[in-house]
């Protein structure tokens, strides 16, 4: 990067219009060259890789927000996220919520952050999409704000309009479902406490009909019950010193 | 829980007025009233999980495809320059409800949003540490012969989000040197 901040204003402009009539092919190939996290995925530049598959990869992160930092991103080149397509997406974040279950087991965080920035205003620093997961425990020491702000009826009325209608919400109009990816590794990761959850294999419903989706939730939500009524009898209060049990963080949520 | 006592299982099931902007069978989306700016929305799953590790694969994709998607709303019809999409998980991270749901926030320049943090100093040691407490946790890492293939879907792409003219989002990225 320190090439570019030595040309003269010339070759910037020169570059600048190399760029411009570059086919997307070509710009996508160009950026992947001056893209550092292309580098890592290529294993040019060295890093701590954390897992690793076909689509994905996770490192640690080397100026963390706190000890286990780490960014997960997709091997292929995507600037930000309106370009990355659903299955990916979805497969994206399935690793980052394995890996914040790995993260409080291993590390005995308390809890975790996930955080996207699109846009250099929202503090994207790198072109290359990635996800921070972000281990917490109480007094870290570190402060992620977001300020609340009491906001005008009418505000909300007219913002809720206009994304409503770019959303196309409608009862009729049902976003499609996009099928999961099994995770690789993901038996090694699950615990007994926890195989309710993600060892349940349900079956894809890729191929199946929209309408069979509700059916679903009842079972779904059945299990949610039970899972929420068990933690009741045992002591609600206090907060687990070793992390790491979800469990223990669902019941001090539930506690409050 | 579920229902009677969660504010946001009463959202969903309409008892209590929400402003909302997006449903499905699996989620829907709302405004935040006291968000950091109009526009700060909330993907709240239909389904009662308290928190992240507790959503099933399916619907985790899909909640981020979805918040994905009003990212891409927000950004095209709010005059915004950036979005974060935020997840605060356990009450260390800031989470204050116990049903799961991820928050897409609008960003402008300067606007007082402050989701950056100053570099923690670890030694070379420490972080090898917490990178093989992690991988001992997660497995091997390395590329799996059995790793499982995207399932390309049948049904067509979506519209590309970013149209020619309102480039400026593009354009910031590529300012990124």
């Amino acid at each position: 990067m320190t090439e570019q901040q030595q040309m003269s204003e010339e070759q910037i402009k020169a570059l600048q219009e190399k760029v411009k009539n570059m086919s997307p092919e070509e710009l996508k190939e160009f950026q992947k060259k001056q893209c550092i996290f292309c580098q890592i995925i290529s294993e040019k530049v060295q890093s701590k890789k954390i897992y690793e598959d076909e689509h994905v990869l996770a490192i640690l992160d080397i100026n963390p927000a706190n000890p286990g930092h780490i960014l997960i991103m997709p091997k292929e080149h995507y600037s930000i996220m309106p370009q990355i397509p659903n299955d990916e997406i979805a497969h994206i974040f399935n690793v980052t919520k394995s890996l914040s279950n790995s993260s409080l087991r291993a590390l005995e965080a308390q809890g975790s952050n996930i955080l996207v920035a699109n846009g250099v205003a929202a503090g994207q620093k790198a072109q290359h999409f990635m996800v921070h997961l972000i281990p917490r425990k109480e007094n870290d020491d570190l402060k992620l704000e977001v300020p609340q702000t009491s906001i005008p009826e009418k505000e909300l009325q007219k913002t809720q309009e206009i994304l409503a209608r770019a959303l196309g919400i409608k009862a009729d109009q049902k976003e499609k479902i996009v099928p999961s990816i099994p995770l690789k590794a993901e038996k090694e990761t699950v615990e007994a406490d926890f195989e309710e959850t993600i060892a349940k294999e349900e079956p894809t419903i890729e191929d199946k009909p929209e309408q069979e989706v509700p059916k679903k939730s009842p079972a779904k939500k059945k299990t949610a019950q039970k899972k929420k009524e068990e933690p009741k009898d045992k002591d609600i209060e206090e907060i687990p010193e070793q992390g790491a049990d979800l469990d223990d963080i669902a019941r001090m949520l539930g506690a409050k | 829980m579920t229902g009677e006592n969660c504010l946001l299982c009463q959202i969903i099931s309409n008892k209590i007025p929400s402003y909302k902007i997006y449903e499905d069978d699996l989620c829907i989306a709302i405004l935040d009233v006291n968000g950091a700016s109009p526009g700060h929305s909330f993907i709240i799953p239909k389904n009662h999980y308290p928190i992240i590790e507790q959503v099933p694969d399916e619907e985790m994709g899909h909640l981020f495809t979805v918040s994905n998607k009003i990212s891409g709303a927000i950004f095209e019809n709010l005059k915004v320059q950036g979005t974060n999409i935020f997840v605060r998980n356990g009450i260390p991270a800031g989470q204050q409800v116990a049903h799961f749901m991820i928050n897409v926030i609008p960003r402008k320049e300067n606007d007082n949003i402050n989701l950056q943090w100053p570099p923690k100093q670890l030694s070379e040691e420490e972080m090898s540490t917490i990178e093989l407490k992690l991988k001992d946790q997660i497995g091997s890492v390395g590329v799996s012969k059995q790793t499982p293939q995207i399932r390309k879907q049948t049904t067509p792409k979506p519209e590309p989000i970013l149209d020619d003219e309102d480039d400026y989002f593009m354009n910031q990225i590529n300012r990124i040197p």
